[in-house]
């Protein structure tokens, strides 16, 4: 005796045997929930050694520097400069700029010095969706000052901006 | 005899639900807190004035409430939750299903319009019944609709009503022409349906053109609202330094400072035009899905006829969409990276990256059914056999592109395979994982599913134009060029830096939309009074090739649903992003297994509710009830063709 299943429960198998194989790829992919990143506290007694701890934190967290932008390390294709080395490089890259100067302009006005071979691209970290306060970007200032120069940013120093 | 266990079902079910309610409230009342006897009778001797101490425990705790309401400020609440799923869980599932059949409610009306436009032109009365057989299914779907965009209105507002307040101090200017037009929508669309044959041709067609332009611009209103909240604001070169800033339509206080900026924003018109194209495509196989539930059900060889024709034209309808879906979507990305680097970074390379992994999956699975629809269509022509030779060779092309096209960048892997690996990476198969193939492949994809198209138009049929064996070469030789191509721009993206591998993906797209322009530009006159080597059996496919296209109609909605979740998902912690965040405890973005079940569970209640239009929209072909008359065996089409 051949058995046949009835069509309604073939569509009802179809639609249920479909679903459930396209959710089941989506358990097996890593999971991972994205949190909006913790608040990052600053206070007036922060040395500069302070600054760089805090601006390496912003820097992979909410100021989503190193989230797919910029490397620290890295050779080959890149999407935009590998920043190991900036501390030391950073006055050296616009005529007339000090390397605080090209650091807080790069944060400010991304836009103002392209590294040749890379594209325009980046947005301004005091506005939204960043939206770093003065305070935590002299600390992104620090961090970097820290990738090959010496650190020297403090909260009073003025940035110009 | 369907009908009658139908009736009889609904019978038993209305009888057991009215037993149940009078049990539950039976049960209730009886559980209900009562005073022993004893004590009733105690309290009338002591009179009125004294309470036992429950009453007075009772009496008390309902004045300490009432005071604490009295002394208590007006607070207008920020959010509000849901028991067990959630505010943004109930918002995501209605917003979804009410997408779902407003993209049903909107394409419909496109394709029954064409059909009836072509049925006008060449004076075939069969593609306006076809017209109207999809029409059928525009009733119910827009009652649902209608009731899922209410419910997700209230659901806004309730659950989230300082941010559904924050959306109507911006948009509240376009509200009452999105209303207007929504009732003339329904005006367009009840008289489209139900003058159909009431009317002259001319004047229903406009009937269809107008339902059209109205539900388009509908859509562009709505579409205004959502892209908001993603772009909420435009680039322009305001400073004249040949680079775009960014002009945000919004003070940082989130005060409105131009509608226009903010309805026109930048991705606007991306998410119309991509909009239109998907809604194209899932509407034609959702039809087609009715088709094919039709053809199933069909108990005469005329009835298979009609709905193997219905389910063909749908399924056209939704290739034919289908095939251009990608580039708009590249489109729509390029313009979201254009718009702000770090959400397209965002969904490329961050939260989302293995999302498009999934995405692979069901595109290629689409793609697959497809084409094997197609394939088994062959088998309707009597001649049909010189083709399928060919067929192992694009089974093999598809297969290959699939596989590419689903490889990730980063291998899910154990400790021990990554140490093996020296890295997350596969050395070789990450190749695969990049950028270069995944747009080689889909481009390839494209290809091949035209390629099964050509060979299931040419099948059974025989040119006999004058230089047909010039313009088939011509047609190789165009093909041929596409597809070199984009492989070779494929295999250079190797060598390059990522700027200018991203811009490869121009090149591809413009060959292959070239290819396709050009190669149906000649194979129009080339098969034009083609000489029919035999019959076209409607009809006469396997059943298995009705489940293909219910199998596509439930990919297309499943991916719907997946994108909507990117899409949503990008803005991360932000209703508007980088205006207004969203501060309530779902303030975070799920993982794409907790959203795949969302969707999952969203998918499943769609195919229930659009289980309930094939069905109330079978019966208008079913016999008037007379009593005394045997019952009817499925539903008889009046007028059902072969074609």
């Amino acid at each position: 005796m051949k058995f046949s299943v009835p069509m309604p429960l073939r569509l009802v198998l179809l639609v249920l045997g479909t679903t459930a194989f396209y959710m089941y790829l989506g358990q097996i992919v890593p999971q991972k929930e994205s949190h909006p990143p913790p608040p990052v506290l600053i206070n007036a007694e922060m040395t500069t050694e302070d600054l760089v701890a805090v601006g390496a934190e912003l820097a992979s967290g909410k100021g989503q520097c190193l989230v797919g932008c910029h490397t620290v390390g890295q050779s080959g294709p890149l999407r935009y400069p590998d920043l190991d080395g900036i501390g030391g490089r950073a006055a050296t890259q616009v005529d007339g700029l000090s390397e605080l100067e090209y650091l807080a302009q790069s944060l400010y006005e991304p836009a103002a010095f392209i590294v040749p071979g890379f594209a325009d691209g980046m947005q301004a970290i005091n506005q939204p969706p960043i939206n770093l306060s003065d305070d935590e970007i002299k600390a992104v200032i620090a961090w970097l000052q820290s990738l090959g120069g010496t650190p020297n940013v403090t909260l009073d120093t003025d940035l110009g901006y | 005899m369907t009908r009658n266990r139908i009736l009889f079902g609904i019978g038993v079910l209305a009888f057991v639900s009215v037993i149940v309610t009078v049990r539950l409230g039976g049960f209730l009342v009886d559980n209900e807190y009562r005073q022993p006897d004893r004590q009733v009778a105690a309290q009338e001797e002591l009179g009125e004035a004294e309470l036992v101490p429950r009453q007075q425990g009772i009496a008390d705790e309902q004045a300490a409430d009432e005071a604490e309401a009295r002394a208590r400020p007006y607070e207008e609440a920020e959010y509000r939750t849901v028991p067990f799923v959630g505010s943004r869980v109930t918002v995501w599932v209605l917003a979804q299903l009410h997408l779902l059949f407003a993209a049903f409610v909107l394409a419909v009306p496109l394709f029954a319009f064409i059909i009836e436009f072509v049925g006008y032109v060449k004076k075939e009365e069969r593609y306006n019944k076809l017209a109207y057989e999809f029409t059928k299914l525009l009733s119910v779907s827009f009652s649902m609709t209608a009731t899922f965009g209410a419910f997700l209105t209230f659901a806004l507002i309730i659950l989230y009503p300082k941010f559904t307040n924050y959306l109507m101090h911006i948009f509240s200017p376009t509200f009452l022409p999105y209303v207007l037009l929504f009732f003339l929508e329904a005006l367009f669309l009840y008289s489209y349906y139900y003058g159909w044959g009431k009317f002259g041709p001319k004047m229903h067609l406009f009937l269809g053109f107008m339902l059209n332009v109205v539900g388009t611009a509908i859509m562009f209103i709505a579409n205004a609202w959502l892209t908001f909240m993603m772009s909420p604001g435009k680039r322009d070169d305001i400073d004249g330094d040949g680079v775009p800033d960014f002009v945000s339509a919004v003070s940082e206080s989130g005060a409105l400072l131009s509608l226009r900026d903010a309805f026109f924003n930048f991705t606007w018109m991306p998410i119309n035009i991509h909009r239109i194209i998907a809604n194209v495509a899932f509407g034609g196989s959702i039809a087609a899905a009715y088709a094919a539930f039709r053809y199933l059900q069909a108990k005469t060889d005329e009835e298979r006829a009609h709905f193997d024709w219905m389910g063909y034209v749908g399924n056209f309808v939704a290739i034919i969409a289908f095939l251009p879906l990608p580039f708009a979507g590249y489109y729509l990305a390029a313009e979201i990276y254009a718009f702000s680097q770090t959400l397209g970074i965002q969904m490329m390379g961050g939260t989302f990256s293995w999302l498009f992994v999934l995405q692979a999956a069901l595109i290629g699975n689409l793609f697959l059914g497809a084409n094997y629809y197609l394939w088994l269509g062959m088998g309707r022509m009597e001649g049909g056999v010189h083709f399928q030779k060919f067929i192992k060779w694009l089974l093999i092309a598809i297969a290959l592109c699939f596989a590419v096209w689903a490889t990730p960048r980063y291998a899910i892997s154990s400790v021990s395979e990554i140490a093996a690996m020296g890295g997350s990476s596969h050395p070789q198969l990450s190749y695969l994982g990049q950028m270069s193939a995944k747009n080689t492949a889909v481009n390839i994809l494209i290809l091949s599913t035209y390629m099964s198209f050509l060979l299931y138009r040419r099948t059974g049929r025989q040119s006999i134009h004058p230089y047909r064996q010039l313009l088939t070469r011509a047609q190789a030789i165009v093909f041929s060029s596409a597809a070199a191509l984009v492989i070779f721009y494929g295999v250079y993206g190797y060598f390059v830096d990522s700027a200018t591998r991203i811009r490869f993906a121009i090149p591809q797209v413009y060959s292959v939309l070239a290819a396709l322009v050009v190669i149906t530009v000649i194979d129009l006159p080339l098969y034009r009074n083609a000489a029919q080597s035999g019959e076209t059996k409607w009809g006469r496919i396997p059943a298995v090739s009705q489940y293909a296209l219910i199998f596509i109609a439930l990919s297309f909605t499943w991916l719907m649903g997946l994108m909507g979740y990117v899409r949503s998902g990008l803005r991360q912690e932000w209703h508007v992003y980088g205006v207004i965040l969203d501060t309530s405890p779902d303030a975070y973005t799920p993982s794409l297994g907790f959203a795949t079940q969302v969707v999952s569970v969203t998918v499943l209640v769609f195919f229930g509710l659009i289980g309930v239009v094939f069905w109330l929209s079978s019966l208008s072909g079913k016999k008037d009830y007379a009593p005394g008359a045997a019952p009817e065996d499925g539903g008889r089409l009046e007028g059902g063709q072969a074609a």
